[in-house]
């Protein structure tokens, strides 16, 4: 452990002041859900509970919050299975086209947003598939962006992974697959954790790609702030992003108690 | 604990032989190692006999059954790695327990076993450790503790001591051969270091390019090298030009500088063929009053003093050669310059087709 006074003060300083850049935002948009003003405005006229009651008496808020949370915690566990899976592959397939593949599983980040929703507007509307304005078809979209955060993380720690762990597993008597589980799983374990955090929250707070799937009865809570703030420009919006804000922490700490929990019960 | 035979055991990647088509027969209980400079094949015949890698052709068979196609999991053998691969998520205890759990023995068996285990390998009282915790050599016994409480019929170890700085691993190589004796379990051990292979090896098969070049005891090995790469990789060896004088076989002569001088050799050699005549440097003797069969005049070229040694780098009939000297009060020393007459045991040198 490296001593606290060995590190220069101006990185303290850098540090600090980017932090502080970092969670400005986030204390605006508390305050103005605070708002005691008839409109949104910062700094606020006041402080007031007011919105915070519009945000909880509104139906189209909350089902909207409803829809995030639903659509972001299934589209989490299945881009966390899938994206370990397909993790797995990439780091240890020799074929030739290993590295495409790479490059095409992480396509969905480099791509924008909206050219992704985009195209999968026009794939679900000209296919007879049914899709379009669906859970299904939400859910989908959700699962191509959230992907890519999962592979990336569970990869970096399967790269760092010692092969011959797994097989000393395996020369002691497990089978291919109990030596994945009992092995390779549980030192990965803390990196697939970190994906599916990712994951969870790039879901939550998704906009572009979901403004192009969604239907007015299947609304997600960024595109009900959207909405709301182009047509009524209440505080109702920022109140809910204390909402969101206030999952996403929670996730977080319940997500890093779970694993933390794990590894104490485990010693 | 079984024997094992390795039948014209191939393994090609692509058009490259790892291993060409070798064969061996390890005896029960037998401390057999693979010796051989990085890249000719020892750890890939290794990982063939623990079953990470399918051979291309050939035959491994353990005992009386064939496990060429069986999966690792069911050849019953222990291996300890290079790094140890301690799994890292679990306890010492939980380490050496996981064969046993696997084997679904009795949680009070296995709880006894572990303890049993521990204080085979000297670790007592290291069940809650984690690998963080320990160093290098105790990992190296919990790697051993973990194999070996499973009872396998065959332990394979891949450079097991390279890890470690130089005081541990004279420990631990002593330590390991003696352990290995008192349970008389059939060893394979892969490395590149001649000192370890000669210390703790009941016979060594040194490799050399995807290919077994020879196989000994220890002292055959290093006293009767049957090629030139065996004579120059184990140990060091003056390598001098010469040619064939008279005979083959125990019965020949080679001119040094127009003087025959005996030795042993090949057979079918003809007179006048140029061959290598190898001699290890603690078998040179110096001074006018050595009595050696063989006797020729060189200068002393350099004296270096290595405590125990002193080391001459001498010319001999225009080529260097280097003799090593017990550095024992009354031995006589040389200076740079000095005609000296040098000699050796016929039966100690050897001359070699290159």
């Amino acid at each position: 452990m490296q001593e606290e006074t060995n590190i220069p003060f101006v990185f303290k300083a850098i540090s600090l002041i980017s932090l502080a850049i970092l969670l400005v935002p986030v204390g605006v948009v508390v305050l103005a859900g605070l708002n005691a003003g008839d409109y949104l405005t910062f700094p606020p006229q006041g402080l007031s509970l007011r919105w915070i009651k519009a945000f909880l008496t509104s139906s189209m808020f909350l089902s909207a919050y409803g829809v995030s949370f639903v659509v972001a915690l299934v589209s989490t566990l299945i881009s966390t299975t899938i994206g370990t899976m397909a993790a797995i592959y990439l780091t240890r397939s020799r074929g030739p086209f290993v590295s495409f593949l790479r490059g095409f599983f992480m396509l969905p980040i480099v791509l924008p947003g909206v050219v992704l929703g985009l195209a999968l507007y026009v794939f679900y509307v000209t296919s007879d598939l049914g899709l379009a304005r669906t859970m299904t078809g939400l859910l989908i979209g959700h699962v191509i962006v959230t992907c890519p955060f999962v592979i990336a993380t569970v990869t970096a720690a399967l790269v760092g992974f010692d092969r011959s762990l797994e097989e000393a597993a395996r020369s002691l008597g497990a089978s291919p697959f109990t030596a994945f589980r009992l092995v390779t799983l549980k030192v990965i374990s803390s990196a697939i954790s970190a994906g599916a955090i990712f994951a969870f929250i790039v879901s939550f707070g998704q906009f572009e790609v979901t403004l192009f799937l969604s239907a007015p009865d299947l609304q997600t809570l960024p595109s009900a702030m959207y909405v709301s703030m182009r047509y009524k420009f209440e505080p109702t919006a920022a109140a809910a992003g204390i909402f969101a804000i206030a999952l996403v922490v929670l996730s977080m700490v319940v997500t890093s108690r779970l694993v933390n929990l794990k590894r104490i019960f485990e010693r | 604990m079984s024997d094992i035979h390795l039948k014209k055991l191939t393994k090609s990647y692509g058009g490259h032989l790892a291993v060409a088509g070798i064969n061996l027969h390890i005896a029960e209980g037998e401390f057999f190692s693979l010796l051989g400079p990085s890249g000719c094949g020892k750890s890939t015949t290794l990982r063939m006999i623990a079953g990470f890698v399918q051979p291309t052709s050939g035959e491994i068979i353990i005992g009386a059954d064939d496990v060429t196609s069986l999966p690792p999991e069911k050849r019953d053998i222990g291996i300890v790695f290079q790094n140890y691969a301690i799994f890292p998520h679990m306890n010492v205890a939980d380490n050496i327990a996981f064969g046993l759990k696997l084997r679904k023995r009795p949680r009070d068996e296995i709880r006894r076993r572990v303890t049993d285990a521990l204080r085979q390998v000297g670790l007592s009282g290291y069940e809650e450790r984690y690998q963080r915790e320990l160093s290098g050599g105790e990992q190296q016994r919990v790697a051993l503790a973990r194999v070996l409480v499973t009872e396998p019929r065959i332990l394979l170890l891949d450079e097991p001591l390279s890890a470690l700085d130089k005081s541990l691993r004279e420990e631990m190589k002593y330590w390991i051969k003696d352990l290995q004796k008192k349970l008389g379990i059939t060893t394979v051990y892969v490395t590149h270091d001649q000192d370890e292979a000669l210390t703790m090896s009941d016979r060594i098969g040194v490799m050399q390019k995807a290919q077994v070049v020879q196989v000994g005891t220890p002292q055959e090995i290093y006293e009767a090298p049957k090629t030139l790469f065996v004579t120059t990789f184990i140990g060091h060896s003056n390598v001098m030009d010469v040619i064939v004088g008279s005979g083959s076989g125990s019965d020949m002569t080679v001119l040094i500088d127009g003087n025959p001088v005996p030795t042993r050799g090949p057979e079918n050699l003809v007179p006048g063929q140029p061959v290598k005549l190898v001699v290890r440097p603690e078998n040179v003797v110096i001074g006018p009053d050595q009595e050696t069969p063989v006797r020729l005049p060189a200068t002393v070229l350099s004296e270096t003093y290595q405590g125990s040694l002193i080391r001459y780098r001498l010319s001999l009939g225009g080529q260097e050669i280097i003799a090593e000297r017990q550095n024992q009060s009354g031995n006589e020393r040389f200076n740079p310059g000095t005609p000296v007459t040098v000699g050796w045991d016929p039966g100690r040198s050897e001359a070699l087709v290159a």
